[in-house]
């Protein structure tokens, strides 16, 4: 029997009792992100995560202050909001641009309790090898912490696709190779070269929280199975894949049937669903 | 003449589930001082519904079986797929849940009774349902209630 699993990408926008206590996080979840939901309590992230037989959700800000103005969760709300429900990982946010980059993320981490970084380079304007950036992926590797970087296709209006090409990532991967990073949403639609990555660096992780068409189940299938043969993920990088749902944009339930159904084997659900994020998540402790 | 319309949140807790409101639209009549008149009840969105049926487990389950049979969450494969499959710019996210508006709209969203006497009037074995096509989520049913004093 499966354990309980971890849903490594969300954003927790919708969180009513947040939204209450700093009324500024509804504007900027729809001014940034687009995000029309109605907001909801706490409660309904919970059974979320309860019907898709998930325990706990790494919960993400996003932080381009610096370059595009936006900010989207403060690293201190993410913390608040770890406080109320042990069921959240919170992961921090820097913008590469300011000069004390490097401090924040580390104050994040030792003074917050946070156990990631989020970078959103389409958001944060700047390609990922580009040398602003360096100073923060060395404090990453210096405090344990696992990168989610966005790959791939960005929706918002204020982001520039060129920056989330995955092998903007390269250099990275082989200059860094204690650090372990995370390529969000298979780097869609450069799925091809995400998973060349992966099979190339050990440290490169991709996370199943695609959807740019159709319905999860056909989104995956054509990306998880077409795209790339299915046998790859289970054979190759059956150790280097995490499961993600980018909730609210997609419903956990779904996202979670949509890779259940794919065809993996059980050892290889196992692995996505909690181990993989599991051991990214150890080397921050 | 009196016209209340009263607020009432409902948290579902599953992805499809049947859930008894008849004590909300009771209370809601019984506070809006209505002798006699009517009582309705809408949900506020558009991939839930309310309805009325005898109020058993199993006919609960009856109902949201044949609903799925009739709008199923995934088309068919190989047959069709839904054109609500596509980005919703407005909304920020794909549009996927088609098949949970669909059993909306065969199950309708809205149900009255009359009010006699200061109290709602049903068959002895009518239940309302507020009916969640696409949770967990936290809704919102409106309740009206018209009539004399």
């Amino acid at each position: 029997m499966r354990k309980p699993g971890i849903d490594f990408h969300t954003h927790p926008l919708l969180v009513r009792e947040m939204v209450a206590r700093h009324p500024e996080l509804a504007g900027a979840a729809r001014k940034t992100f687009l995000i029309g939901n109605n907001f909801q309590p706490l409660e309904t992230f919970h059974l979320e995560l309860d019907l898709a037989g998930l325990e706990k959700a790494v919960v993400l800000p996003m932080d381009a202050s610096a370059s595009s103005g936006a900010v989207v969760w403060t690293n201190e709300q993410i913390a608040e909001l770890c406080r109320m429900s042990a069921r959240f990982i919170g992961f921090a946010s820097v913008d590469p641009h300011h000069a004390d980059a490097p401090g924040r993320l580390r104050s994040a981490v030792q003074d917050l309790g946070l156990r990631g970084l989020k970078l959103n380079p389409p958001m944060q304007r700047f390609f990922a090898d580009d040398a602003l950036a360096y100073p923060l992926y060395e404090t990453a590797r210096d405090l344990g912490i696992p990168i989610l970087f966005h790959a791939g296709m960005s929706w918002e209006p204020g982001s520039r696709l060129q920056f989330g090409h995955p092998m903007r990532l390269e250099e990275v991967a082989a200059d860094f190779p204690g650090l372990r990073i995370v390529l969000a949403h298979l780097a869609w639609p450069w799925v091809v070269e995400a998973v060349a990555l992966a099979l190339k660096y050990p440290n490169v992780y991709l996370d199943t929280s695609a959807l740019y068409f159709d319905n999860p189940r056909d989104f995956l299938r054509f990306a998880m199975t077409q795209q790339v043969p299915l046998t790859v993920f289970e054979r190759s990088l059956r150790k280097q894949l995490v499961f993600g749902s980018n909730y609210p944009r997609v419903e956990i339930k779904n996202m979670a049937a949509a890779v259940e159904g794919l065809g993996f084997s059980e050892e290889c659900l196992n692995l996505i669903f909690r181990s993989n994020a599991e051991t990214l998540l150890e080397a921050a402790r | 003449m009196i016209v209340k319309l009263t607020r009432v949140e409902v948290q579902s807790r599953q992805d499809l589930e049947m859930i008894d409101i008849t004590e909300h639209i009771e209370r809601a009549v019984a506070e809006s001082g209505v002798r006699d008149g009517l009582a309705w009840a809408m949900t506020a969105h558009t991939s839930a519904g309310l309805l009325v049926t005898e109020g058993i487990e199993c006919l609960e389950r009856d109902v949201l079986a044949h609903l799925e049979r009739l709008a199923p969450k995934q088309p068919p494969e190989g047959s069709y797929g839904y054109w609500h499959n596509r980005y919703l710019d407005f909304d920020g996210r794909l549009g996927f849940n088609a098949g949970d508006h669909l059993k909306s709209i065969l199950g309708g969203v809205n149900c009255l009774f009359p009010v006699e006497n200061g109290k709602l009037v049903r068959g002895s074995r009518q239940k309302a349902y507020f009916v969640e096509y696409d949770g967990p989520l936290a809704r919102t049913v409106f309740i009206q209630v018209l009539g004399n004093e």
